[in-house]
């Protein structure tokens, strides 16, 4: 049982004291913003060549079984399996989530690894990244995985997403008598960081309130 | 407040010649690739072959040169260069997760750590699994197959529905085409509805609650690592159990997640296996619930089912060329359920299964009410009746048989209704229960067989399982004949 609330006071942890985060210009494009770049595949089932407009889209990301799915529910109130067996979500499922006033659109993605994918279900997930333009990524991890969890965190980086690390099933943490430096990770990416138990809906709100305040990743001209 | 105040986000600095690789091939990048040069850069020389095709489709002279790079870095850093990145990376992020977690005193291990740990031992392990089975046959196969379905099929349709509708029917509807379309022997209501929801969703229901508590904590990738030996002798990995396990509930979604196995041999072998010789829940449990009143029966079933598993994998893997594929897994930490997460699991799942099988259930019955007006389904059963007999089943099995074409699950109610009937010796049972095990998946696992996999592949897989299933059953019935029941 969780005895204190002390990693979800205060909500998420983020660097520097800004409320306001300016929109990050992520990569040079020459194209507007209408077609993905490099669309020219065909993946007619997941829908990508939708248009970018309409709702923002954050995507969920991370190993297997780290509680992806049960976070998509959680925030958009619909039901897909949720297990504790990794494996279980092997396609994409996609969802409308409010924050606020704000609808976005949340996509949850099959089980990745690394960057540089494996299996087929990896590679859904590493094409969706490729060519969807997610404004906002949620990187979710195993708090107490994190040794093995983090090399993620800093390819999605390297990659220029604009990432939130979630670090979920911190009641595991807790069980096991580890504490997380939720602030200072935050400082040590320079990401915002928020810790979270999925499954009973704790620190749900820190993380919408965070997500919330990203704004639409902008696509600018090549200098 | 401002851009000032804001830190920029981590980026790890590799060893100096790699940095020199990614920064003049990312020099060279147009940018027009949906990931940061940077990245882009790394997968290039990583040998990503999505990327590679991305960048080769738009800047044709790139790839090659970062070939070029890569091979020059492999030489110099004496490791591929993939591989130093990803240590690089991996050192970094246990130097972080070791500054920012702190482990308190009075740290303890839990039961559930324990308990993980011994269902991962051969002995304790098997024991373990041993008693998830018992809890597992006295749950479905009693309570759920024969409490339940006492209920569901004895007293509410059979003692209340049925003879009310048959009289209704007969009563309100003179032409007999339509009563027998409604009514009697196989009416939509008394033989489609009956089937689907008094004796197929009580038990597929019950076994969906159980899977959901053993899914949610954790114990299943825990038997696939204790598996993973015997699995590995037949050319699959610890990996394709995780789907074979998964098949035990839905072998239709088993067959989807068949994706995440690395080769398409091993993807082939799995689909296989899972069409051959995995029962699903509906299957499982009716099966259960038949064998479960004949002693030492249910035992012949699973030796006979995991005898054909094993050899037909162990063939399956020396037949098809490919590597042998490396031991893989994850392994969770165990969980208490919760019960909310376990109901509703288990409601979605009863929902789907429930708005997936009662359509086609209802529409098998209107093909047998159609084939018998025509006199097809006559025509039909009098064909399979030679093989029926052939493995010294009765006449009237063979209408089993038939409805196996439409859902396993479907053929499996019906022998169920057999044995109610008392219409099958013990033996007769074994041999027909295991050639329903084996015999075709339904359609909605051959149709993704198809997507997944193929039309060569399904069809070959089905053409092989029709022969081999009642070939099974053959030498099963000489065997039993010899007088072990």
């Amino acid at each position: 049982m969780l005895n204190n609330n002390r990693w979800q006071q205060g909500g998420a942890t983020r660097p520097g004291a800004a409320t306001e985060r300016p929109q990050r210009v992520v990569r040079p494009a020459s194209g507007g913003e209408t077609e993905p770049a490099g669309s020219s595949c065909c993946h007619s089932a997941t829908g990508l060549r939708r248009a970018r407009q309409g709702a923002r889209r954050v995507v969920l990301v991370g190993s297997p079984n780290v509680g992806k799915s049960a976070l998509f529910n959680a925030l958009t109130g619909a039901y897909v399996t949720v297990s504790n067996y990794p494996g279980t979500t092997v396609e994409l499922t996609r969802g409308a989530g409010r924050l606020g006033d704000e609808e976005v659109e949340l996509v949850d993605t099959p089980g990745f690894y690394s960057f540089l994918p494996v299996s087929e279900e990896e590679r859904v997930t590493r094409h969706l990244l490729l060519t969807e333009q997610p404004d906002l990524v949620l990187h979710v991890v195993e708090a107490v995985a994190l040794d093995r969890m983090l090399a993620l965190t800093l390819q999605l980086l390297e990659a220029g997403f604009t990432v939130i690390l979630v670090l979920n099933m911190m009641d595991e943490c807790e069980r096991l008598g580890l504490s997380v430096d939720v602030a200072g990770l935050s400082a040590r990416l320079g990401i915002p960081v928020v810790a979270t138990v999925a499954s009973r809906g704790l620190g749900l709100d820190e993380l919408r309130r965070e997500v919330a305040l990203h704004g639409r990743r902008i696509l600018e001209p090549a200098v | 407040m401002g851009v000032a105040s804001l830190s920029r986000p981590f980026e790890l600095r590799y060893p100096g010649p790699v940095e020199e690789a990614i920064e003049e091939i990312a020099r060279l990048l147009d940018g027009e690739y949906g990931l940061a040069p940077r990245s882009v850069a790394l997968l290039l020389l990583q040998g990503d072959e999505e990327v590679t095709e991305l960048v080769a489709a738009r800047q044709p002279e790139v790839p090659p040169r970062a070939r070029e790079l890569a091979a020059a870095l492999d030489a110099r850093l004496g490791e591929p260069v993939a591989l130093s990145v990803a240590t690089q990376r991996a050192s970094w992020a246990r130097k972080v997760a070791s500054e920012v977690m702190q482990e308190r005193d009075g740290a303890r291990r839990g039961f559930g750590e324990v308990l993980g740990r011994w269902a991962m031992r051969p002995l304790t392990g098997l024991l373990l699994a041993g008693l998830v089975l018992v809890v597992l046959y006295e749950f479905v196969g009693v309570f759920a197959a024969q409490t339940v379905v006492d209920w569901t099929e004895t007293r509410l349709f059979e003692g209340w529905i049925t003879p009310w509708v048959n009289r209704g029917v007969a009563a309100l509807i003179p032409w007999p085409w339509l009563q027998e379309l409604l009514a009697f022997d196989y009416g939509l209501v008394t033989l489609g509805l009956r089937y689907a929801a008094a004796i197929i969703l009580p038990i597929v229901g019950a076994f969906f609650l159980f899977f959901s508590v053993l899914e949610d904590s954790g114990y299943l990738p825990r038997l696939a690592l204790l598996l993973d030996r015997v699995f590995k002798g037949i050319g699959l990995s610890g990996r394709a159990v995780i789907p074979m396990v998964l098949g035990v509930g839905c072998d239709t979604m088993a067959t989807v997640v068949t994706r995440t196995l690395e080769s398409r041999r091993e993807r082939v072998i799995a689909t296989l296996l899972l069409a051959l010789a995995i029962p699903c829940s509906a299957q499982l449990g009716v099966i259960l619930a038949i064998l479960s009143g004949v002693p030492g029966a249910l035992a012949v079933w699973a030796g006979v089912v995991a005898a054909v598993l094993l050899l037909t994998g162990f063939l399956a893997s020396r037949l098809m060329p490919g590597e042998r594929p490396l031991f893989y897994t994850d392994i969770p930490p165990m969980r208490l359920p919760r019960l909310g997460n376990v109901l509703t699991k288990t409601y979605a799942r009863m929902q789907w299964y429930f708005l997936e099988v009662l359509p086609v259930f209802l529409l098998a019955s209107v093909l047998i009410w159609a084939g018998r007006l025509t006199g097809l389904f006559q025509v039909a059963t009098a064909a399979l009746e030679p093989v029926v007999r052939a493995i010294g089943l009765p006449a009237e099995a063979a209408v089993v048989f038939l409805y196996g074409f439409f859902r396993r699950d479907y053929g499996a109610a019906g022998l169920f209704d057999l044995q109610k009937a008392g219409a099958l010796a013990s033996g007769q049972l074994v041999v027909a229960a295991v050639t329903l095990t084996l015999f075709i998946p339904c359609i909605a696992q051959f149709s993704v067989m198809w997507k997944e996999r193929g039309p060569k592949t399904a069809l070959a897989i089905t053409a092989f399982i029709f022969p081999f299933a009642f070939a099974v059953g053959w030498v099963l019935s000489r065997v039993l004949a010899g007088g072990l029941f």
